[in-house]
Order: C-alpha cells, then structure tokens, then sequence
C-alpha cells in the first residue's frame, strides 16, 4: 500500500481489529492476511464490532455499501475500501 | 413490540426505599415489583439495573430479589445512558425494553432520549404485566431460563476478556458443545420461537407459523435441522435452526436460516453453514444457495455467510431487499471445528 492516505487508515484498522477482537498480537497483521478464516479468524460478532467502529470512525458504511462484504478480505482491502470513499 | 428486558431502577422502585438511606438495614424488595418481575422471568423476559447507586446495591439487589440481572448499569450518569449501554451490551434493540423509574424526571429524560423504550411507572408496571407488549404467545423451556443464561454469558464474557489467545482456543477452554441434528415435532415450539425474535441471524423477513414448521418437519423433500448450544457456563438449549428444500436438481436451498443472538461470536452460525454445505454436497447437490432479506440489522449473518464463502451473484450496493447467497458444495467439504458433533440422520 503506497498511498499515504491509505497508510494512515491500515494502521488505525489495526488499532480497531486489536480492540474488536480483544488481542493483542493481531497487530502484527499483515495488510495482505485473510481476515476470515483461521489466523485472524474474524467472525460475525467480531466482524460486527468492526464494522461498528469503522463507521464511527471514518463515516464509512462498509455493510451498506458492500454487499458481498468483499472489503473485508484484508486490512488491505478495507482501507482501500475506506480511502476511496473518504476521499 | 414483545418486550425482552426489563430495565430496573432500584430505589423506590423494585427496592421499597433508598439504598443509601439506610445502610445497616438496606431495602427489602417491593412485593408488588418482585411479583411482576418474577411473573416476566417465567414468560422469558430477562432483567437489567439502572440505577443511581454505587455497584453493591445490584448485589443488594439480587440477593433480596433472587433474580437474574442479565445487566447492571449503577453510577450517576444520565439514565439513557445507562439504556443505551444495556441495550448495546444484550445486543437487543431499544424497541424490546421497557424502563420501570418511580422518578417521573428520569422516566422523561429516558423518553426523551430513547424513544423506542417503553417507559413505566411502578403502578404501570403492577399492571402491564398484562399488556400484550409482555406476553409472548408460549413460553418454551428455553424462554424461561433466559435470564439465567444472560448472567452465564456475563460471566463468560468477564473470562473472555481476560483470556489470551485466538477465539477457537478460548471456544475450546470453554468446552463448547455444539450439536447439529434434525428436528422432531417436539422442537417445533421452540423453532416457531426463534423464527418470532431472530432479527440479527435470520434470512427471512417473517416468522414461520408452528403448522408450517410441522410440515416441514414431516416433508421427505425438506430437512429441517436444530443447533444445540452448551459450555461449562451453561446449558443455552436449542439456539438455531434451519431448512432446507432438497431440490431436485442440484441446487439445495436454505429456505431459512436463524439463530440466537445469545449464541454470537459462539461459533455456532459457521458450525451450522458447515455442516449444511457438507449435507448437501453428500447429498448430491453442487450449490447451496441461501435466500435471504438483506436489511442493516442482519449484517452479522452476511459477516457469517462472507466468512463461510458464500456470495451473491449482484456485488457492490445492496440493491433489491433479497439477494441470493451461494457456495458450491461439490468440491472437498468444509471442516468441522472438533467441537461440533452432529447426528446425520433426517
């Protein structure tokens, strides 16, 4: 992720994903990790909780927006997703 | 709207007197508060506390009244406050509380604040015990215990908070029970239930009458399927289910899909999407198709569906109301956490 922008938001999910999920260790994510799926292992109550906290933070409504919730595939992604929009 | 939590002021309300007025002999219960909360926990309702007092007097409280607080809010905050954190906390909507003040200043800021509240005096409350709002149609086992397994949940999210390490693992040090199999007529009651008060986890925008539910039960080109739930926390009972139209060509479909709240972040909703890809891959189908209405207070189920590598054809905006999710099933199943036992029959 080159865009500054987006660098931003990628370090600030992490603080989210930390805080939604309740580990720590998941700052070291990767931008490029699945967020579903073992590892992080993201799931409908943390999910929703991020999700949450995302539209608070960036005034972003990634599920109404996103039917698919395809944006959820990475840190990556979501950022993408969030700089496009808060742009 | 079916009122699922009652929200309790203390002093002067479900206590007959101040908690800090008398601190060697502190408040009995009220007789006729008790009795009405007592009457709502058997019909299912939980309850909660907002009340302006320091923490001992929840424990004050559930001592003199035996009751089960699925919540207590206590601090000098504004009510609404407390409200809003209850209702975030039970993962309910406003529209299913009502909030019982002896204090006619805090029944109007709550009004004021949180408009879907159903807000009572203590003499409301003696009688609305037999308003509509607190009489769902049945009680089910399941119901009655409801309070009960709220404070279960507490207290395993208390552990969960302070456990290190990935949600499997702590599923795991809970010895988590999940138990999939089909229905019997007996379970009927509780689906019908469920199909009435899932809003977060449930793919249809209405409920499913007992009369249909029981048909199904008996048609050899459905399956209908029940989700039991337990820990060393508790015993939550039959918290999800499922139906599925065995089509005759090779798309299965999950004419419905719902589960429990209470059952969140449990692995649960992925335990069952599993299990159904499995069913209908063994079944000969090669998709799965799951129908479902797609609205803001369902977006934990398509966080769900997303997660168990369903899609919908359309992407982008949610357009039209209901979208088609689907998975192929006829590639290698998915893979059932250890924790998940499942009968195959029906």
């Amino acid at each position: 992720m080159s865009d500054p922008a987006a660098a931003d938001v990628t370090a600030e999910l992490r603080d989210i994903l930390v805080r939604a999920t309740g580990r720590a260790e998941l700052r070291g994510v990767a931008d490029e990790q699945p967020l579903f799926g073992s590892g992080v292992g993201l799931d409908s109550l943390t999910g929703t909780l991020l999700l949450r906290e995302v539209h608070r933070r960036f005034g972003v409504d990634v599920a109404g927006e996103d039917l698919n919730l395809d944006a959820l595939a990475t840190l990556g992604t979501l950022a993408a997703f969030i700089a496009e929009r808060a742009a | 709207m079916i009122v699922k939590c009652v929200i309790w002021d203390l002093d002067n309300t479900l206590l007959s007197g101040v908690f800090l007025e008398s601190p060697d002999r502190p408040p009995a219960a009220d007789p006729a508060m008790l009795a009405a909360a007592a009457t709502l926990r058997d019909r299912g309702v939980i309850h909660a506390i907002a009340s302006r007092n320091p923490p001992e007097a929840a424990a004050h409280a559930t001592r003199v009244t035996g009751l089960d607080f699925a919540a207590a809010e206590c601090g000098w905050g504004p009510k609404s406050d407390a409200v809003r954190r209850i209702v975030a906390g039970l993962d309910i909507g406003a529209d299913a509380v009502a909030f019982v003040d002896d204090d006619l200043y805090e029944r109007a800021e709550v009004s004021l604040a949180v408009p879907e509240a159903l807000v009572l005096s203590p003499e409301d409350m003696a009688e609305a015990v037999g308003w509509p709002e607190f009489s769902p149609g049945l009680v089910t086992a399941e119901a009655r215990r409801r309070g009960q397994m709220y404070a279960q949940r507490r207290l395993r999210l208390q552990e969960a908070r302070s456990f290190a390490g990935s949600r499997d693992e702590f599923l795991r040090y809970c010895a988590t029970e999940v138990v999939i199999g089909p229905a019997t007529d007996a379970d009927v009651p509780r689906l019908h239930e469920l199909s009435v008060r899932t809003h977060q986890f449930n793919t249809a925008g209405e409920a499913m009458s007992e009369t249909a539910l029981r048909e199904l039960v008996a048609s050899p080109a459905h399956q209908v399927t029940t989700v039991r739930l337990r820990d060393r926390f508790g015993d939550d009972g039959l918290v999800g289910g499922s139906v599925v139209e065995r089509g005759a060509g090779r798309d299965w479909r999950v004419t419905l899909l719902m589960m429990s709240c209470r059952a969140m972040g449990r692995g649960v909703i992925e335990a069952l999407l599993a299990w159904l890809a499995r069913s209908a891959g063994r079944g000969g189908a090669a998709t799965l198709a799951v129908p479902c209405l797609v609205s803001p207070r369902n977006t934990p189920l398509r966080l769900a569906l997303s997660g168990s590598g369903f899609r919908a054809a359309e992407s982008g905006r949610p357009g039209q109301p209901a979208a088609v999710f689907r998975r192929p099933v006829s590639g290698p199943p998915p893979e059932l956490p250890d924790w998940v036992s499942a009968s195959e029959a029906g």
